[in-house]
């Protein structure tokens, strides 16, 4: 038995109904409400709703295992004691089907950090939930990057199952033990094969012509330049808003809050947060460290291109171009990287 | 009786005027109904229409904003700039889904004891028509998140 | 094109400004553009896909902005109704500014949209504007234009929506609100959002709750909508900005609505003009009052 299976298109919808059948939530990029062709992933009630093609959705696939908000205990007052309830940190089991390569790595890279100085517990339950079927990448567009940090649109890092759409179905890789379970669920419908066919065209010569760099090299030139006319000059045009932290799949930063559900009674809650806003620093003294948007826009650069690769062994990002799409003021992470790989070169020369 | 609703109404009300006339209803022992709690300001201009919507959050099924009538500010000017406030806000407010009904606004003076308990029972009958205000959005989970087991 | 460059070149080997705050291309449409020196003059454009308000950035709490000096700005009509906003409301002196204003035919919506500007990519907003060309302005440029002509039709879907029930247009509201995640795009690209410390940071009460969950962001949108009352000026950066795709402007357009029926006021480019909040009549309607 080998590790690739071949699954035709209404096999695949027969699969995934039984999964809503039995139950399990399954989440995939669907249409927005209101929002004409833009995508989002959400839980989904029939196959048909699924949408497999055009642009990735707009937010990343990191609200499925965390949460914008979300609380962490629920706290009660009498008198004098406070009573505390804590959240449930098992979760109903989940399949993202339809992920984009881009989605799935990140979730990989950004477990690094969530199970580093202590162990999330919401994070990790929510992870141990959720199989996740990715699928090559249907469609790249001029923010996409993916090759340049290490990955592709055939990647197929976080992913239990790979798919890659083929004539008449999907042809599917089983890389994890999670895999191999839910394939328990389809195997009488779908055979054996053997090569990846790679029936699509490669998009990785297209997303390479955006973008061509060595990370490595952008590292040593960021250590070297903490102090550089290059972040006062693209600061500029920065608003200091948190779009490009809210659609990233790998910002993770979150802030934590206190709030009455009553009288006597509240949660406390996680927030997402963003290192753009100026109150991300502020200290109650009224001193911000981070004092302008340049030295604030510098800290994104560096911490996803120099701290977490000398913490972790790898760059904070796959390279999706959500924040290039979502920027309202054109702050755009293709031009500035190359900018700093040409000085890069321009120096080692 | 006990099958009755009874509505639980928030009144953010000015110091000189209303609060002095809600006290004057009280000393003169009128009858009103039990569902309002005051909350004093020191004048209509001074309540924000965040606290409408804090009532709201924090569980309240109707409010009322009262305070001098025009022309009887202590502040000379504090009840006209509120007038202008509430009026766009109340605008606002029905647009985004709250019933206005909700929402009692009136001008009691410090000699109005009487009217006080008006504006009391009549809103009281008017949210209590409505039911409880549950459709108030509440932090529900959000809806692209993995649920937890229960 | 030429006419804006030198204009904007002359300005500056004059030194009657340090900078000049433009748009340039990049590679994904028109974007905001510093320029400090002569010789990159020839990299400012302007054309329909430069949508962004470039007022948003003279607010005195950009420190980085405010370290290059005195400016020269490209502005719209819709810009200049902004930078009016601020010299009304004590942020800015009108003699501290240079204003290149711009003749404007509408513009897209999105910078990286079409090159052609049509009646179906037009932006909502500038369907029915009838201001061609900023009366606060220090220098006009550009082609004269004619009115934008556009499909899009923001009272009738305020009028659908009016037509709701009040518990249909609360759950429409919480829906469409359910999806705001708090990134703060609208307020921070808002050329009027310029307030220290915004109402939403407060934390001691905190007053609007920042959990983005439909609570807390109903307080939000309902309170950003209600704070430009008579103030906003109606440049749809707060739409175009957010990512989750809510229709904010039709919070905007609706709280204009009321303040022009209310107040006979619309929003304009002359800073002496009061605005109906924070001002009064003693005859002010009161009909809802009892």
């Amino acid at each position: 038995m080998n590790n690739r299976r071949m699954l035709n298109k209404t096999d695949f919808e027969d699969f995934v109904d039984s999964l809503l059948r039995a139950g399990i939530t399954v989440i995939a990029p669907v249409r927005r409400e209101q929002g004409g062709e833009k995508v989002e992933y959400r839980p989904i009630h029939s196959p048909a709703e699924i949408v497999l093609s055009g642009q990735p959705p707009v937010r990343p696939l990191k609200e499925v295992v965390f949460p914008p908000t979300e609380p962490l205990f629920n706290w009660k007052q009498t008198k004098a004691s406070v009573q505390i309830e804590e959240v449930p940190t098992e979760f109903k089991e989940t399949v993202v089907v339809g992920a984009r390569p881009c989605d799935a790595a990140a979730l990989e890279i950004v477990d690094k950090v969530m199970g580093w100085d202590y162990r999330d517990e919401l994070w990790f339950g929510r992870r141990q939930a959720v199989t996740v079927l990715s699928l090559a990448c249907p469609q790249s567009d001029d923010s996409c990057f993916c090759t340049a940090v290490g990955l592709s649109p055939e990647s197929t890092r976080g992913a239990d199952w790979f798919m890659s759409s083929v004539d008449g179905g999907f042809e599917i890789e089983i890389l994890t033990p999670k895999g191999e379970k839910l394939l328990e669920r389809c195997k009488d419908r779908c055979r054996e094969t053997k090569g990846r066919t790679n029936a699509m065209p490669s998009l990785d010569a297209k997303v390479r012509a955006n973008l061509n760099i060595d990370p490595g090299k952008v590292r040593e030139w960021l250590e070297k330049h903490f102090d550089d006319p290059l972040w006062s000059d693209v600061a500029l045009r920065c608003h200091g808003c948190g779009a490009c932290a809210f659609v990233c799949p790998t910002c993770h930063c979150f802030d934590i809050v206190d709030e009455l559900d009553g009288i006597g009674r509240g949660q406390r809650r996680r927030n997402w947060d963003a290192c753009q806003p100026a109150l991300f620093t502020l200290h109650g003294s009224g001193h911000n460290p981070r004092k302008d948007q340049t030295a604030r826009f510098r800290q994104r650069i560096m911490h996803k291109f120099n701290i977490y690769p000398a913490r972790f062994g790898e760059v904070l990002c796959t390279g999706c171009g959500r924040c290039i799409r979502a920027c309202a003021a054109g702050m755009d992470l293709i031009s500035i990287l190359s900018e700093i790989d040409r000085k890069s070169a321009e120096e080692g020369a | 009786m006990s099958d009755l609703f009874e509505p639980n109404i928030v009144a953010f009300v000015c110091n000189w005027c209303t609060y002095t006339g809600a006290d004057l209803a009280g000393t003169s022992r009128l009858t009103m109904a039990p569902n309002v709690r005051i909350i004093r300001l020191p004048c209509t201009g001074r309540i924000d229409t965040l606290f409408i919507l804090k009532a709201f959050e924090r569980g309240a099924d109707g409010v009322i904003v009262s305070g001098c009538h025009p022309a009887d500010c202590h502040y000379t000017a504090g009840n006209y700039h509120a007038r202008r406030r509430f009026a766009v806000f109340r605008e606002l407010m029905e647009f985004a889904g709250i019933d206005p009904q909700r929402v009692t606004f009136s001008w009691v003076s410090a000699s109005e004891g009487g009217k006080w308990a008006e504006v009391v029972n009549n809103a009281t009958e008017q949210v209590r028509r409505l039911g409880p205000f549950q459709k108030y959005p509440s932090p529900a989970a959000h809806a692209g998140e993995i649920a937890c087991k229960s | 094109m030429q006419e804006l460059r030198d204009l904007a070149k002359k300005l500056l080997l004059d030194k009657q400004v340090n900078a000049i705050l433009g748009y340039e291309w990049d590679r994904r449409g028109a974007r905001p553009a510093f320029i400090t020196e002569a010789g990159d003059c020839d990299r400012l454009v302007f054309d329909h896909r430069c949508v962004q308000n470039l007022a948003a950035y003279l607010s005195p709490r950009r420190a980085n902005i405010a370290q290059l000096g005195r400016l020269a700005v490209v502005i719209k009509a819709c810009d200049a109704r902004a930078v009016a906003g601020l010299i009304r409301e004590n942020q800015l002196k009108r003699e501290d500014l240079v204003l290149i204003g711009v003749r404007c035919g509408g513009v897209v919506v999105n910078p990286s949209d079409s090159e052609q500007l049509n009646a179906e990519n037009i932006a909502p907003r500038c369907v029915g504007c009838e201001q061609r060309e900023p009366t606060l302005a220090d220098h006009l440029v550009g082609e004269t234009q004619s009115a934008p002509v556009g499909k899009a039709n923001r009272d009738l879907r305020l009028s659908e929506i009016e037509k709701l029930n009040p518990e249909e247009r609360l759950s429409l509201w919480t829906s469409l609100l359910s999806q705001c995640t708090r990134c703060y795009a609208c307020r921070q690209v808002c050329p009027m959002c310029f307030c220290e410390r915004c109402i939403a940071d407060k934390t001691q009460p905190a007053w609007i709750e920042s959990s983005p969950h439909s609570r807390g962001n109903f307080s939000w949108h309902l309170t950003r909508a209600l704070h430009l009352a008579g103030r906003c000026v109606d440049c749809g950066e707060c739409e175009r900005a957010c990512p989750a795709g809510i229709p904010l402007g039709l919070l905007n357009h609706k709280v204009a609505r009321i303040v022009a029926s209310r107040y006979g006021y619309a929003v304009s480019d002359d800073p002496s003009r009061e605005t109906p909040i924070g001002s009064y009549r003693l005859d002010d309607e009161q009909e809802f009052i009892a």
